[in-house]
């Protein structure tokens, strides 16, 4: 449903993103996982239209976005990070624009608005102007606008930014309804839990490049049985030649003067003897990661995901 | 393939908002009702003609200074002083205090001298403070004494057996009819060189028509330009709207739909002229009313008006779409908007404008939308003669500032 083709985006000299290729199809939900900055709007961007890529296509419902941005984009839904919502209104007028925006009409119209505040769980709250909403029915609001017209593919870029957990919850229900009903949905998000409760599939991405690609199980046998040490404190004029030699399943992710990290086998059964090869003071904090996409996402990148 | 109806929905709902929101309107249709208010306060709001008082003196109380003091209650010169009888004392009191604008003293024996022949004695005292009505009194008096000198000449005879009369007050019929006749024979004989045949005076009788001149005051001077005033204030304010609707993500999620980024335009179009027509039929109403304007004029000016706002609205519109920020398009607007109102007749009628000021002013937008106006209602041109122009150039700019926004909207999205 959704098709990406060495998708490349560039600003000048800078890169926003290189050679993008992934599928979504019908009824899957795929994840695009990545820090800020990465490259995730960029890359939903150039899906939706907004930004026509340097090089690549993208095709909605086979239909090229950018040879044939009616129809592509006739079947595609857009949910965007930012609320674009009239606060001055109230929920029901904003979804009746939205509703039209869209091309619904009639009593169609009216049902499916009906619908989909029941859906987000603002039914009650239809005729409250937006302004009095909380920051999560904003939210809802907002996600609620994007289904009116029930896309085939939707775009979601980071729907739960800064939402309460029972409009999260609403949020992330709703879109496993959507995936149930057919619809590919392709989910931008930094939050590592929602990508592993919701995607089918993940894409990693990091200053602009897809580094890893695969289901959930897939991506976390990258990591294998190893689980990821992180130290700090104050490492400099320590070198890592003992930790290589002497600790099961050794791999050095980073060697900074304040923080190290690194994977081992059984971390939980190394730590004290690995801990007891430095002097006193030299470890501050202490932190054990069990294999997940953010352990995977530091062994691929060196660093955070929240970074 | 958004809704067909959505630009109308656009519309609505930018109305709704405004309604809601309710200061925008209030203050649109508020300032241009007090500054015409005030400056038809400062100039005068009434008719345009002059008044002014005249004292007159009369120490003589005879026939003639009788007649002489109440030739200024009678035609058009009553129209203009209000003529007030008082004694010496009174009149250089009022004078002293600036209250009249001139004091006409007769002197005892003008009556006589006059009838005799002999030379009289009118005093004039104008007041300083004042120019044309003193310069109207005394002009009027030079008439009278001109006239007054032709009739000594012409009808000396009449005159002569009018003065006994006067001055026992016996008036007998036959002396009476006498001297009628006389002044007719006179005029018979006197009536080619009076009444030279080439200037034929032919009576016709008119059905009555409809009062179409308008007469002119400071205020009504000012009426439409307060109009475009309030139309640009409005314009300027829903041109930067669209800034926040990029700021708020509508615009860019507009974007990502198949068509309705157009019908969005279209529908702010649509909003824009529903409020240049309720802000013209409130402000053209009431002008209409307190000038007291031809009722079918209105509808024209209504119209007009709205046609004259909406290029101005996609003129700022234009402006808005091609600056670099919100901010900056708010600044640049407000900064375009005080010149237009200045030199193109909202704050100042271009009339009381030096010419080469005025002349600058009728090549603005709303200098020459305003022009065509003025000169089909006030100046009282054919409508089609004043207003074809300045129509044709608010058309292409409409057209033009209309087609360059629906393009420049789209790069909203990438400044935002």
């Amino acid at each position: 449903m959704i098709k990406v083709e060495a998708l490349t985006k560039k600003y000048g000299d800078f890169t926003a993103a290189e050679d993008i290729n992934f599928e979504v199809h019908a009824g899957e939900i795929f994840g695009l996982l990545g820090p800020n900055g990465a490259g995730k709007s960029t890359t939903i961007n150039c899906i939706s239209g907004l930004m026509v890529p340097s090089e690549g296509e993208v095709y909605i419902n086979q239909h090229a976005v950018t040879g044939d941005a009616i129809q592509a984009k006739a079947s595609l839904g857009l949910v965007p990070q930012d609320l674009a919502l009239y606060e001055d209104l109230n929920g029901a007028e904003n979804l009746n624009f939205w509703a039209q925006a869209y091309g619904l009409s009639g009593q169609f119209m009216q049902q499916r608005i009906d619908e989909v505040l029941q859906q987000v769980g603002l039914a009650a709250r239809a005729k409250d102007r937006v302004s009095t909403y909380s920051g999560g029915m904003k939210r809802r609001l907002n996600f609620a606008c994007g289904i009116l017209h029930q896309p085939k593919a939707l775009l979601l870029d980071e729907p739960t930014v800064g939402v309460d957990p029972q409009s999260r919850e609403h949020l992330l229900g709703a879109v496993e309804q959507l995936k149930a009903q057919g619809t590919a949905v392709l989910y931008t998000t930094h939050y590592m839990e929602e990508a592993e409760r919701l995607c089918d599939r993940i894409g990693i991405i990091d200053h602009g490049k897809i580094i890893a690609v695969g289901s959930v199980d897939e991506l976390r046998s990258q990591m294998g049985e190893k689980d990821l040490i992180t130290l700090q404190g104050d490492f400099s004029g320590v070198e890592p030649d003992w930790l290589a030699a002497h600790v099961a399943g050794f791999e050095l992710i980073e060697w900074q003067p304040q923080t190290v990290r690194f994977m081992a086998e059984q971390a939980a059964e190394q730590l004290s003897a690995i801990l007891g090869r430095f002097a006193t003071g030299t470890v501050k904090q202490t932190a054990v990661q069990q294999a997940n996409l953010e352990s995977l996402f530091i062994k691929l990148t060196g660093r955070e995901l929240r970074d | 393939m958004s809704s067909q109806r959505m630009p109308i929905t656009v519309a609505g709902l930018r109305l709704k908002r405004l309604v809601r929101e309710k200061w925008g309107l209030i203050s649109w249709l508020a300032i241009p009702t007090i500054i015409v208010f005030l400056m038809s306060l400062i100039a005068g709001t009434g008719s345009g003609k002059l008044t002014g008082k005249l004292l007159i003196t009369d120490h003589d109380e005879s026939a003639v200074s009788q007649l002489l003091a109440g030739s200024f209650n009678q035609g058009p010169l009553a129209e203009i002083f209000t003529a007030k009888q008082v004694t010496e004392d009174e009149g250089r009191q009022l004078m002293d205090a600036g209250e009249a604008s001139a004091w006409i003293t007769i002197d005892a024996g003008f009556g006589e001298a006059f009838m005799n022949n002999q030379p009289g004695q009118l005093r004039l005292v104008k007041n300083p403070a004042q120019s044309i009505l003193p310069q109207m009194v005394e002009t009027s008096m030079q008439l009278l004494v001109d006239a007054a000198t032709y009739i000594q000449i012409l009808f000396a005879e009449e005159l002569a057996v009018l003065k006994p009369m006067l001055e026992t007050q016996k008036f007998d019929d036959a002396n009476l009819v006498a001297l009628t006749l006389g002044i007719k024979q006179q005029l018979e004989r006197l009536e080619s060189t009076l009444f030279p045949p080439q200037l034929k005076l032919i009576e016709k009788q008119v059905a009555e028509v409809e009062e179409t001149s308008t007469n002119i005051t400071f205020g009504l001077l000012m009426f439409p330009g307060a109009i475009i005033m309030a139309l640009i204030f409005s314009a300027n304010s829903l041109a930067v709207l669209i800034w926040d609707d990029a700021g708020n993500g509508v615009i860019p999620r507009l974007a990502a739909t198949p068509k309705a980024l157009q019908a969005y335009s279209t529908g702010q179009f649509l909003g824009a002229a529903a409020v240049f027509t309720f802000l013209t039929t409130v402000l053209a109403t009431l002008g209409g009313l307190y000038f007291a304007l031809p009722w079918w004029q209105i509808p024209a000016i209504i119209v007009w008006l709205v046609f004259a706002g909406l290029v101005l609205y996609a003129m700022f519109v234009f402006i808005a779409l091609l600056m670099p920020t919100g901010k900056v398009a708010n600044i640049t607007i407000s900064a375009t908007t005080f010149p237009l109102l200045m030199l193109g007749g909202s704050f100042f009628p271009m009339e009381s404008m030096p010419p080469w000021l005025a002349g600058i002013g009728q090549f603005l937008p709303n200098g020459f939308l305003l022009k065509g106006l003025k000169d089909w209602l006030l100046r009282q041109e054919p409508m089609m003669e004043a207003l074809w122009l300045p129509a044709v150039l608010g058309l292409v700019m409409l057209a033009a500032f209309w087609l360059l926004s629906r393009v420049l909207v789209r790069q909203l999205i990438h400044k935002v």
